[in-house]
């Protein structure tokens, strides 16, 4: 068990002033049965209002409009997270959970990943399965940033043999969906990590535990977990919708620290 | 019956239609172009007793996909018990995820159905497809009634007709029922819509506002009606003509530019309703068509009361089997396409053609069904002077308020072509008044 | 009065403008046709042109008789005009009804009869009528003041646009001055009552300064 002080901060810059920017953001963690989450606190700048709402995957979104020409926008998210409580957390609805064994575009595997995913062990228990999973995408790509993108599908990943933890989930969920194992993508925080991270929560019975295919570990009292979905493109951060010409540059800075008693 | 006053009238009447500006859309070529929808004034007749046994039937149909729609994203009973499998559902690009969980004010999911029906000429109606998402065309034989009453008022004078010119209330009631506080609003995608008359001319009946994506706004949780200097009015009932994907660019396509951004958020917290509710594309898929009278039995312990036409789904073995052998004799489709296309058939592909199609259903056998192919009924029409029989389809349009309600009339659609049995209005073809007696 | 959309407002103002437009603009061309028939020499439509300040882009009489009605690519012409009063009234079927709509709708079919017509002038008489009639239907029919007076003020701002470059006499520009500061307050419309005051001094004063009122009258919607 590890209590943790984390700060979440985004910062989108505009070339040129953009307005009635509607946006949604993603990047809340909440008290679940692995983790407990004190004293909440964010901060977004411009708004003119904002106000809480919450996917079909019950992850927490802040919403809201900021009208008013601006080129800069931020948000600050802080709190204290006490984690490690348990090392998986319930199941909801098992007929609705069945939608993470389908593939989604990012996750649809090329007639190589099947072959990847066939070469593999399959065991009786799903975490036996999911462990060895992990090991394998692990061994089969070579950590590398700025080679792959947002779009960029598992099948992608795995033939470049390259990337970063988005591509590491997203094989191991294509892996194991083609396993039938349910299997959903997970964005949250990290300790010692500068950046929001991803891993990969497998249900096995009647919950879910976490693989961080990146680090080669299962999820650990040093993993803050935000929000979870199909793939990438369930849990973005920030969505945003606006009116101007500039080009926007994104810059995420994370910071997880072990709180001093 | 007589009724040579009003056929005599047809051209008078069509006169009548260009003067009101009944039109549709169409793009051809890349360039919009407005076309008039021909009227052909002989009527499509329906008698009391047969028109009852049609609406029993369709009352049953739509209450069971509301309670589908409202099981399949809520507790999922019926892929629980096996009745529809799971990859019917969440491989179907109808079934949307941001829906799961949400329950839409006062529980209905469809509040205006499109049925399109055919007479056989086995006498027996089959159901072609359920349309639950924007279903068009109630104006057509709303405002063409209207004017041959005007034609032609011996005729009705003569004949005891159901009056079908209360479509507009009907509707303004469904909105009125769900509506959460505020006003009800048409939304439309814009003038260059196909069905952009008949939105303009809804409004007009029900006297609501038409608004589009950039006279709506949400601010905190709820939806605006903005207005000339800076005055707002509250939104509690959108019948937008628009489709989910476009709806939201922060929760569908975020490339849409003709949406509200977090319309869906308001929705989803129960502050504004949608008509139709978005995700309603997952019980109106081809796919889950095969599973509709399964539905009525497991929801309602009933038997259907309509037919489906005999439709085979190559996903089952079985099926699969039967279609390969028969091939020659089905039409086969899509079912991630809509409004006649997509749709071959077996007897008019080459051998070629038939080779690769075969090899695709072999390959995505989920994507498609195969139907026996009905010889419907024809119906006269007249042409350039002459009674010609053409083949006609019926959209019948149930309203769903506190239970499903038949509107007394519907659209027949007629195909220009004698050998077309696709009778959809963007592929050509027109409309006739759908008479249903009243004695 | 209920709420009204930005855009809408809009569309009912220029409805009535462009409405007015080309009923003006189409009796004034129908005199001008008739001069035209046996005497008018080949520059003499230019003072046409010049006149109501459209360029004079024709490069014959028979030029000017077949493109200023008729010429949809010309952005000046009759048709033009009307189009656009089409345009925006198709979009405004539930503020206006389709009974109203429907007049311009037959204004449209007429104008583009006029064009395949030897004797255009016949035409010509069906859309002022059914202008005519938009207008009787507007009045009539239209329960909501607001949009009515909105229509209206398009309306009255075209046609003193209009009689001031056709330099018209004290007695009409009055007349349509007073019927617009009468009708401008009983809409939503936002104003500059500036103009208005502008206008009411200029009908007063000794002689008319038709640039002055010119002036007045495009920038009533700056505010």
């Amino acid at each position: 068990m590890e209590t943790l002080s984390f700060h979440y901060h985004l910062q989108i810059r505009f070339d040129q002033p953009v307005h009635d920017h509607h946006f949604t953001l993603r990047c809340f963690p909440q008290s679940d049965s692995r983790q407990r989450i004190d004293n909440l606190q964010t901060a977004v700048y411009p708004n003119e209002f904002i106000t809480d709402s919450y996917d079909s995957f019950g992850n927490h979104c802040v919403m809201g409009r900021a009208g008013q020409p601006h080129n800069r926008f931020t948000a600050d998210v802080t709190g204290v997270a006490f984690t490690g409580l348990s090392e998986s957390v319930p199941a909801g609805n098992p007929w609705r959970e069945h939608l993470f064994r389908q593939q989604t575009h990012l996750t649809y595997p090329d007639a190589q990943l099947v072959a990847f995913a066939d070469s593999l062990p399959v065991y009786s228990s799903a975490l036996d399965t999911a462990q060895a999973v992990m090991e394998a995408v692990a061994d089969a790509i070579v950590y590398t940033s700025g080679v792959t993108n947002v779009d960029t599908t598992a099948a992608e990943a795995f033939a470049l043999k390259k990337g970063v933890c988005q591509d590491y989930s997203h094989m191991m969920l294509s892996v194991l969906r083609e396993q039938k194992i349910m299997a959903r993508y997970v964005v949250g925080m990290l300790m010692g990590e500068g950046l929001s991270h991803a891993w990969v929560e497998v249900k096995d019975g009647d919950s879910w535990y976490g693989f961080d295919p990146t680090n080669r570990i299962r999820v650990s009292d040093q993993h803050i977990k935000i929000s979870h979905g199909r793939d990438y493109r369930d849990c973005r951060i920030n969505q945003g919708h606006f009116y101007g010409y500039g080009t926007q540059t994104q810059e995420i800075s994370v910071s997880v620290q072990r709180k001093e008693a | 019956m007589n009724n040579f006053d009003l056929l005599d009238r047809t051209d008078t009447i069509n006169g009548l239609l260009a003067r009101y500006g009944v039109k549709f859309g169409i793009y051809k070529n890349g360039t919009f172009k407005e076309q008039l929808f021909p009227f052909d004034a002989i009527p499509r007749v329906i008698e009391k007793e047969e028109f009852a046994y049609l609406e029993r039937g369709l009352k049953q149909r739509v209450a069971a996909l509301n309670l589908f729609l409202k099981d399949i994203y809520n507790e999922k009973k019926i892929v629980k018990d096996g009745v529809v499998p799971e990859d019917f559902v969440y491989a179907a690009s109808g079934y949307l995820v941001p829906c799961e969980g949400v329950t839409p004010p006062k529980g209905v999911f469809s509040h205006i159905s499109g049925i399109d029906l055919v007479l056989g000429k086995d006498g027996v109606w089959y159901i072609l497809e359920d349309n639950l998402r924007v279903p068009s065309g109630a104006s057509y034989p709303m405002i063409a009634r209207e004017l041959c009453r005007r034609a032609s008022p011996r005729t009705f004078n003569e004949t005891p007709i159901e009056d079908n010119r209360n479509y507009a209330q009907l509707l303004k009631h469904t909105l009125d029922y769900v509506n959460t506080g505020g006003l009800s609003v048409v939304m439309t995608p814009g003038r260059y819509n196909a069905a952009y008359f008949e939105h303009s001319y809804l409004a007009e009946q029900m006297r609501v506002p038409l608004v589009t994506y950039s006279d709506l706004e949400v601010e905190n949780d709820y939806l605006y009606f903005k207005g000339y200097a800076g005055r707002k009015e509250r939104v509690g009932a959108v019948y937008r003509r628009i489709s989910d994907e476009y709806m939201d660019p922060m929760t569908f396509n975020p490339e849409s530019v003709i949406g509200v951004p977090h319309i869906f958020d308001v929705y989803r917290k129960g502050n504004v309703a949608l008509l139709n509710a978005p995700g309603n594309g997952i019980a109106d898929d081809k796919g889950i068509y095969y599973f509709v009278p399964k539905m009525i039995k497991y929801y309602l312990g009933e038997e259907p009361i309509l037919h489906n036409a005999p439709t085979y789904l190559p996903f089952y073995e079985e099926d699969m089997k039967y279609v390969l052998e028969k091939f020659d004799t089905l039409v086969l489709k899509d079912v991630a396409e809509a409004g006649g296309y997509g749709v071959v058939f077996g007897s008019k592909m080459t051998k070629a053609e038939k080779e690769k199609f075969i090899a695709m259903l072999k390959a995505e056998p989920r994507r498609f069904i195969a139907q026996e192919v009905i010889d419907f009924c024809d119906i006269p029409i007249q042409d350039r002077g002459q009674v010609v029989e053409r083949k006609v389809d019926l959209r019948a349009f149930v309203l769903t308020a506190e239970e499903p309600v038949v509107w007394k009339s519907g659209l027949t659609r007629f195909s220009r072509n004698p050998d077309s049995f696709i009778v959809n209005s963007s592929q050509g073809g027109g409309f006739k008044d759908t008479w249903v007696l009243s004695q | 009065m209920g709420t009204k959309s930005v855009i809408n407002t809009d569309r009912l103002y220029w409805l009535g403008r462009y409405s007015e437009r080309v009923y003006t603009t189409l009796k004034l061309f129908g005199k001008s046709f008739d001069e035209l028939i046996e005497q008018m020499t080949q520059t003499d439509y230019s003072k046409f042109c010049s006149t109501l300040e459209i360029p004079n882009i024709y490069t014959d009489k028979d030029d000017f008789i077949a493109r200023y009605p008729f010429d949809p690519t010309d952005p000046n012409s009759i048709i033009s005009n009307l189009t656009r009063a089409y345009d925006n009234a198709i979009e405004l079927r539930e503020e206006i009804g389709s009974e109203a709509l429907s007049y311009i709708q037959m204004a449209l079919y007429s104008m583009q009869k006029a064009k395949e017509d030897q004797a255009p002038a016949i035409e010509f008489q069906d859309v002022i009528d059914d202008i005519l009639a938009f207008w009787g239907i507007v009045d009539d029919q239209i329960d909501d003041e607001n949009t009515r007076n909105i229509i209206k003020v398009g309306k009255r701002v075209e046609r003193l646009d209009l009689y001031a470059r056709l330099k018209m006499s004290r007695v009409d520009i009055n007349r349509e001055v007073q019927r617009l500061a009468g009708r401008i307050d009983r809409c939503s419309l936002r104003y500059r009552t500036q103009s208005i005051t502008e206008l009411l001094d200029a009908v007063r004063a000794e002689s008319l300064d038709y640039p002055a009122i010119l002036k007045s009258v495009e920038s009533i919607l700056e505010v």
